[in-house]
């Protein structure tokens, strides 16, 4: 599965398709961060980038998952013993490109977006909330890949369009009812993010195991 | 492994694919899958290979190890044939690819991007992948199409070799590739019902001619290179005089090509015997 996992990201990096996403992430990074935020808006900064990244990191995901023709995913299947364990590598090779991109904006945001350097406590809460990024990308872009939704048109319009409900669904009471873009971004503006940290840690975690447990259920058949 | 009453329908409300599969296939089994195009052959093969579930139906007792060749290899993949072939060995615990490399004469083929892969050489990466790991169920989507004929001379005793350490063989053929081997099973689809017989015959050889091509010297390897690849046997002969001694009934199928056409135009002219 490790192997396949390995065999998926190396297409994906020979291909050439990781440089849509890295060009992407360092256009959104330079922007995000143009002018370095003043002492004491480490939280907004470190939050704003992870939410910011997600739709970057959810086309790196697709893009990815795409990049084997189907034919090959089949063989992909009975190589590795099940069509199971075929979805599980695609899903790891995904998350470790969406990870590499986010850690990329980690440090980004460490090095030229703040002026301080964080408390370890932000630190560590803004190492998982980008991790939790890279989760939601993946989650993301399973979902729109061309196993799920063949049509490519179709497919970059529910990303996008995903992505968008999920800040607007997030942003009204019903925040639960999706990953909490909007509350991580407030808890962090309102100097409240590691008092609300747990819960919405744990919100963003189940709805991203429903995402890639959706994801699932949909290629048991393709 | 077993099929037991296995039907299969891409969508609901969908018609039938296959309808009510009985068959046993015993270790050893040679078969060879023959009907009509759309008639639910390759649907046959991937619901053996795990790739679809049975709508209604079991396949139990599958062998664990797998191996499935298709019957368009994908080739568009940004990997050279020793690169891909080294990620399936990988991916299959470090199963050893090189012996069919060998095997399948692809070795001057492992430096060549995918991309610029005939279809023939393709198809060899297809099998050399899903032969590395000692399938213990083989399953081959038209395997002869596209082959050279030392390939294709080679497969049924690949097949053989696999069926005599116990595997099972499975191959969906239009050209009777397979026909030579002893107790091969003969199985058709008609109309998405899977049938059982006795093999047909072996088919007579085809007829065969053998012609003189006259080209420029340099264009002879490139020329000979693409005849070999079609599955021509080709061979240069010493001289044009040679040529033009042909016997009237040649035994194989050759493209004959003088090595110093005295003709060094680009006008190509073919003497056809027998």
């Amino acid at each position: 599965m490790i192997a396949l996992a390995a065999f998926r990201l190396a297409a994906y990096v020979r291909s050439h398709r990781v440089f849509q996403a890295l060009l992407l992430t360092l256009a959104l990074l330079a922007i995000v961060h143009g002018s370095r935020a003043p002492r004491g808006a480490e939280a907004t900064v470190l939050v704003d980038g992870a939410v910011l990244l997600v739709p970057v990191l959810a086309w790196a995901a697709r893009s990815l998952l795409d990049t084997e023709p189907d034919r090959q995913r089949e063989m992909s299947a009975v190589q590795v013993g099940g069509r199971g364990k075929e979805v599980v590598a695609g899903l790891l090779a995904a998350f470790a490109a969406c990870a590499v991109f986010a850690a990329l904006g980690l440090v980004w945001a460490l090095l030229l977006g703040i002026s301080g350097s964080p408390p370890p406590g932000l630190l560590l809460a803004g190492l998982i909330l980008y991790a939790i990024s890279a989760l939601t990308g993946t989650a993301l872009g399973a979902l729109t890949s061309r196993a799920v939704l063949p049509s490519p048109a179709v497919s970059i319009m529910a990303l996008l369009l995903g992505f968008l409900a999920m800040l607007l669904l997030s942003a009204t009471s019903l925040y639960w009812l999706t990953v909490p873009l909007i509350p991580w971004m407030k808890a962090a503006n309102s100097g409240e993010l590691l008092g609300a940290f747990s819960t919405l840690a744990w919100i963003s975690l189940a709805w991203c195991l429903i995402g890639l447990t959706a994801y699932g259920w949909l290629r048991r058949r393709s | 492994m077993r099929l037991t009453n296995v039907s299969f329908r891409y969508r609901r409300r969908d018609p039938l694919v296959i309808e009510d599969a009985d068959a046993h296939l015993a270790p050893g089994d040679v078969i060879e899958l023959t009907g009509v195009n759309g008639a639910g052959k390759s649907t046959l093969l991937r619901l053996l290979a795990g790739l679809a579930r049975p709508t209604t139906g079991t396949i139990s007792e599958r062998p664990p190890v797998v191996g499935f060749a298709p019957d368009r290899f994908p080739a568009s993949q940004p990997f050279t044939v020793a690169a891909y072939l080294r990620h399936m060995s990988r991916v299959r615990g470090g199963a050893r690819w090189e012996p069919w490399a060998e095997r399948l004469n692809m070795r001057h083929l492992l430096a060549t991007p995918l991309g610029d892969l005939s279809k023939g050489s393709a198809h060899k990466v297809g099998l050399a992948q899903a032969l590395m790991a000692e399938p213990g169920l083989l399953i081959l989507d038209e395997p002869f199409a596209g082959l050279d004929a030392d390939t294709r001379q080679a497969l049924p005793s690949i097949a053989a070799e696999v069926a005599g350490r116990g595997g099972i063989v499975i191959a969906s053929d239009h050209q009777g590739g397979l026909r030579g081997l002893p107790g091969l099973r003969h199985w058709s689809m008609v109309d998405g019902r899977l049938k059982e017989g006795t093999a047909a015959p072996a088919a007579p050889p085809p007829s065969q001619a053998t012609v003189a091509v006259t080209l420029p010297a340099e264009e002879l390897p490139r020329f000979l290179a693409r005849m070999r690849e079609e599955g021509f046997q080709a061979r240069e002969l010493d001289t044009a005089e040679e040529a033009r001694e042909l016997p009237p009934a040649a035994q194989g199928r050759e493209t004959l090509a003088p090595a110093r056409p005295r003709d060094t135009s680009a006008t190509r002219e073919a003497e056809e015997s027998a």
